[in-house]
């Protein structure tokens, strides 16, 4: 493409190939975001027709509140736990699938399945699993572990919302893999075969510095759901057993629309962001400085 | 190649979609037209009581029939969701319903947009008391949909058995009774009470009794809440709270799922009493449709008052709480006065129509709130409501608590249930949660 | 000797995700079999399997749901919102790759950024700015707001790509005589398929399946997508299992057909993409 030098040129090549874009993008994030965080600023509940600017109230109330801090601890652990199992679990599959070996297609498509189906339909459908089934296959068979409920014991519900968005999002991230595994040049496997590198070493030396730019998505994505994940956290253990599972999303939720304080749940929402924004930040700056040296 | 394939495949469905929301486009211009002829008037109503959806359907297909220029549209709150936070949305995106069945606690916040409904017909026919939370500076803007109560559900054949012979059930009216009660089931073979651990039944149901029985009079309650909110109560030493967590103690101790205490889900209630795992459940009479499915023959249950002490003269231990629970407000800002009107008149429908009266007792399971309508229900729980409301025998249904009371303090008392806290801890919960309402 | 090591690998790893498979398909045999019960031999025994094959769930399922027209609507609105994704971001990302202005950063950045704004935080605000110029209840506006809210991550991705793509390619064209639109449309977007092919998968089931956003925007019954329509027909307190189930198998069997025609290709079209 020629080197457009002009801003008025540059402006014409952009509106082409990105105006719509930009435009329909703008419209519909970015101003609801900014009218949000404008709403934040306000004694707006949501539903009136009328509202008063009250300065920083909302936000000095959000702070305040001891719960939203201990709620965002445990959105912490819970991405901690997600990001590393989802990517490992995720990055096996797409290996072993990429291997060459009998039925993957067919692998590769279960494995993908949960993704077929909304949130809050596999929160039901795994509360039920973990209430009734295992409970049932837990008094027949004398495993005491499985013998209660798991979603009745504030530590095990945790684990069952971990190891439900693992089970979702795995598969996703595999098909990520699996396009950065097939984009590993098959020449430079080659070459690192014949130099004798065991698999191990292919792996570390050749497989993992290409993968890069998948293993970035895949963290960011993972990142970004786990903070966000709502659905799987309403329909499974709706925060329970006594509140002790309610991540950060369902508790701005549950702040703006239960409690109606929308104000400090916006604030809260918007204090989520920037936190979310920082982490995104550095992960992505991290991995493109890898990408860099690879 | 093959990518130049699919996407001609991909043109060829975009050209068929294209093609196919065509003709629905032009079909419904066609309806429209037809629709002006006749002066037709939409109304949409939003339903809350996601049980009861289909019900509604019908009813509104039956008005239809009767009233062939209006079409009734009947869309619910989904799952999850708070009727608040439905009408809300619905409100801000301009489409607000012309009927919103809402939450006691939440019609004031629409008092606004809603239509005064104080010279409507049905004023003069509906109960005592029930217009009281629809009531907003002097006019009634709610319609008063639904009665309910709740307490312990019981089923009287298994009682029957365990006291060989005929159960009184107006005999059980202090703790002791009440656990002797259990006991007695327990040595009959079945077992005696499930305890569902949902935050919105402890919180929202059961705890709430420890307010609505510290006095008859509906005045010194509310003096009881603002009291709570300025931090004057010391819970552990409430007379009424403590008697009402010594039952409690009680249930636990009896609960037949008392191993995972936390566990249960709504659905095991009527499933504990359909399989005789279980004889009673605390519970409303909202729960009807779902026992009945399970155990279709016995017509034979009916509601217990939960005692707090010991002496049966105490107010609480013979009655149980009954409040209309859900209103319908009326849109007056979105919908034009055809809409206004249509909505009335289907109001009207539902409480002077025979065949709305008895879509809406019979049916939907609802106890109307209305003096006129006669109907006998078929359903045993309602009966024993309307019993213990024809003697006077009845509490007040905190249905105007904060909209999160439920959730918070359900959240506690589940600790509570589990045996992480105490009584004297979960009373300083509970208080913390009423210091931090404004 | 190679051969022997070689095949206990093989049973090793068959073995590892022949555990995981099952794992990660109990749950669906689970609906399938709950979805020939009725609500009352679910709720008594859900484990067990259906005393009769009974397709009663699915009759009344695919008539209370009004599937022709919810799937109807959702096939529209899948169809032309993945499209023009893919087609706009692919663009974009173009532009914003091989020109590297300051104002192309700050865009890119905004956008990678916008990915972590909770769907929350602007529902309110979106329904009520788009509710108060009247753009609500139409299947257009809600898929022009999945353009809006499905760009940020497929230009994403396409921007990866599009810079391993080496610009000798485009040089090599502009040569021959190529310019403009026709360098991107000829060149470059054939180049595309395999990430192009992920994003539309990806993006179908997202819009295919997306429950929340179109409960907000879309509210007349016609309007409904298949999620909705789902949907309505579930109570708060107790859901009818064996109807819902039949509903939500419903409701996947399109995606599962499509997934597994565009899996089979995505796969041949990555393989050819990496030879190249």
């Amino acid at each position: 493409m020629r080197e457009e030098s002009r801003f008025i040129d540059k402006l014409k090549t952009y509106i082409v190939y990105a105006g719509p874009t930009t435009f329909v993008f703008f419209t519909v994030i970015i101003l609801p975001f900014l009218f949000g965080i404008y709403l934040t600023f306000t004694s707006y509940d949501g539903i009136s027709n009328s509202h008063n600017l009250v300065g920083f109230a909302n936000y000095i109330e959000a702070f305040k509140d001891t719960k939203f801090l201990a709620s965002f601890l445990l959105t912490l652990k819970y991405v901690l736990y997600t990001v590393v199992f989802t990517n490992v679990i995720a990055f096996l599959f797409a290996y072993i699938l990429t291997s060459g070996m009998k039925g993957q297609n067919f692998f590769r498509a279960g494995f993908f399945t949960p993704n077929l189906i909304g949130g809050i339909i596999l929160g039901f459908i795994w509360q039920f699993i973990f209430s009734k089934l295992l409970v049932y296959i837990g008094n027949n068979f004398n495993i005491p572990i499985f013998s209660t409920s798991w979603l009745a014991d504030p530590v095990r519900a945790f684990w069952t919302l971990v190891i439900v968005s693992v089970w979702q999002n795995s598969g996703y991230m595999m098909v990520i893999y699996i396009a950065g595994f097939m984009n590993v040049p098959k020449d430079l496997l080659e070459a690192a075969n014949i130099d004798g590198a065991n698999a191990w070493r292919r792996m570390v030396n050749v497989i993992i510095p290409m993968m890069i730019p998948s293993i970035t998505i895949c963290l960011f994505l993972t990142l970004q759901r786990g903070f966000m994940v709502y659905d799987v956290n309403l329909a499974l253990t709706k925060g329970g057993p006594f509140k002790s599972t309610e991540l950060i999303s369902m508790y701005v939720y549950n702040q703006a629309f239960l409690s109606q304080k929308y104000g400090v749940g916006q604030a809260q929402a918007f204090v989520l962001f920037l936190v979310v924004a920082l982490v995104s930040v550095i992960q992505v700056y991290f991995s493109k400085k890898m990408e860099v040296e690879a | 190649m093959k990518f130049k394939k699919t996407f001609t495949v991909f043109l060829t469905v975009l050209i068929m979609t294209l093609s196919l929301s065509g003709c629905s486009k032009s079909s419904t211009t066609n309806n429209s037209q037809t629709q002006t002829e006749k002066k037709q008037v939409k109304i949409t109503v939003m339903n809350s009581k996601g049980e009861i959806q289909t019900q509604l359907e019908k009813m509104a297909k039956a008005f239809m029939n009767d009233n062939k220029d209006i079409t009734v549209e009947v869309i619910p709150a989904p799952a999850g969701q708070s009727p608040f936070e439905k009408v809300s949305s619905l409100y801000s995106s301009g489409n607000a319903p012309t009927l919103s069945m809402l939450d006691p606690g939440d019609i004031v916040k629409f008092k606004d947009k809603a239509a005064d409904l104080s010279s409507e017909k049905w004023i003069n026919d509906s109960f005592d008391r029930s217009l009281d939370s629809a009531k907003v500076d002097g006019k009634v803007i709610g319609f008063p949909f639904a009665v309910e109560g709740y307490g312990f559900i019981y089923n009287k054949e298994l009682l029957d058995k365990a006291y060989g012979g005929n159960f009184d059930a107006s005999a059980v009216k202090t703790q002791k009774d009440l656990e002797e009660m259990f006991k007695k089931l327990e040595a009959s073979g079945v077992g005696s009470i499930i305890v569902s651990p949902m935050d919105w039944s402890l919180g929202g149901h059961f705890l709430p009794l420890s307010y609505s029985t510290q006095s008859k009079s509906s005045d010194d309650v509310n003096k009881f809440i603002e009291d709570l909110k300025a931090g004057k109560v010391e819970l552990a030493q409430n007379k009424q709270f403590k008697g009402l967590m010594a039952t409690l103690d009680i249930m636990k101790k009896h609960n037949i799922s008392k191993s995972s205490p936390l566990s249960g889900t709504y659905e095991n209630g009527p499933e504990a009493l359909a399989t005789k795992k279980a004889a009673v459940w605390f519970m409303g009479n909202w729960a009807w449709p779902q026992i009945h499915e399970l155990d279709a023959e016995n017509n034979s249950y009916a509601f217990l008052p939960v005692p707090i002490s010991n002496d049966a003269a105490d107010y609480g231990n013979s009655e149980i709480p009954v409040g209309v629970t859900k209103y319908f407000i009326l849109d007056k800002e979105q919908n034009s006065q055809e809409q206004q009107a249509a909505a009335k008149k289907f109001l009207e429908w539902i409480v002077y129509n025979q065949t709305g009266q008895d879509y809406l007792v019979n049916k939907a399971n609802v106890i109307p709130a209305f003096k006129n309508i006669t109907i006998e229900s078929q359903d045993p729980l309602a009966k024993s409501i309307k019993k213990y409301m024809s003697k006077g025998k009845t509490l007040q249904f905190m249905v105007t608590l904060p909209s999160d009371h439920w959730s918070k303090n359900g959240a506690s008392m589940q600790k509570f249930l589990d045996n992480k806290i105490d009584v004297n801890g979960l009373a300083k919960e509970i208080q913390e949660y009423w210091k931090n309402i404004k | 000797m190679m051969k022997k090591k070689g095949s206990i690998t093989s049973i090793i790893k068959f073995l590892f995700l022949g555990i995981f498979f099952l794992a990660y398909m109990v749950p669906f045999i689970f609906v399938l079999i709950n979805s020939f019960k009725s609500k009352k031999e679910i709720l008594l025994n859900p484990m067990a399997l259906p005393s009769k094959i009974n397709f009663t769930n699915f009759l009344t399922a695919f008539n209370k749901m009004d599937y022709v027209h919810g799937f109807t609507n959702s096939l529209i609105i899948t169809v032309f919102s993945v499209l023009l994704i893919v087609v706009l971001s692919s663009m974009t990302a173009y532009i914003l790759v091989r020109k590297k202005w300051k104002f192309n950063q700050a865009i890119f950045f905004v956008m990678v950024a916008s990915m972590i704004i909770p769907f929350q935080a602007i529902m309110i605000p979106l329904v009520r700015i788009y509710g108060s110029i009247g753009m609500l209840n139409s299947k257009w506006a809600l898929i022009y707001m999945y353009i809006g809210f499905g760009t940020s991550l497929a230009v994403f991705m396409f921007h990866g790509f599009i810079k391993s793509i080496p610009l000798e390619l485009e040089e090599a064209a502009m040569i021959d005589g190529a310019k403009g639109m026709q360098l991107f449309y000829l060149i470059v977007f054939p180049l595309l398929k395999p990430i192009a092919m992920t994003i539309a998968i990806l993006d179908v089931l997202w819009i295919w399946n997306d429950f929340l956003l179109p409960s907000l925007v879309l509210i007349a019954p016609e309007q409904r997508t298949l999620p909705l329509s789902t949907f309505y027909f579930y109570g708060t307190y107790t859901a009818d299992y064996g109807l819902s189930m039949a509903g939500l198998i419903l409701t996947i069997i399109p995606v599962i057909i499509i997934y597994l025609i565009l899996q089979k290709y995505i796969i041949n079209g990555v393989l050819q993409g990496s030879i190249k």
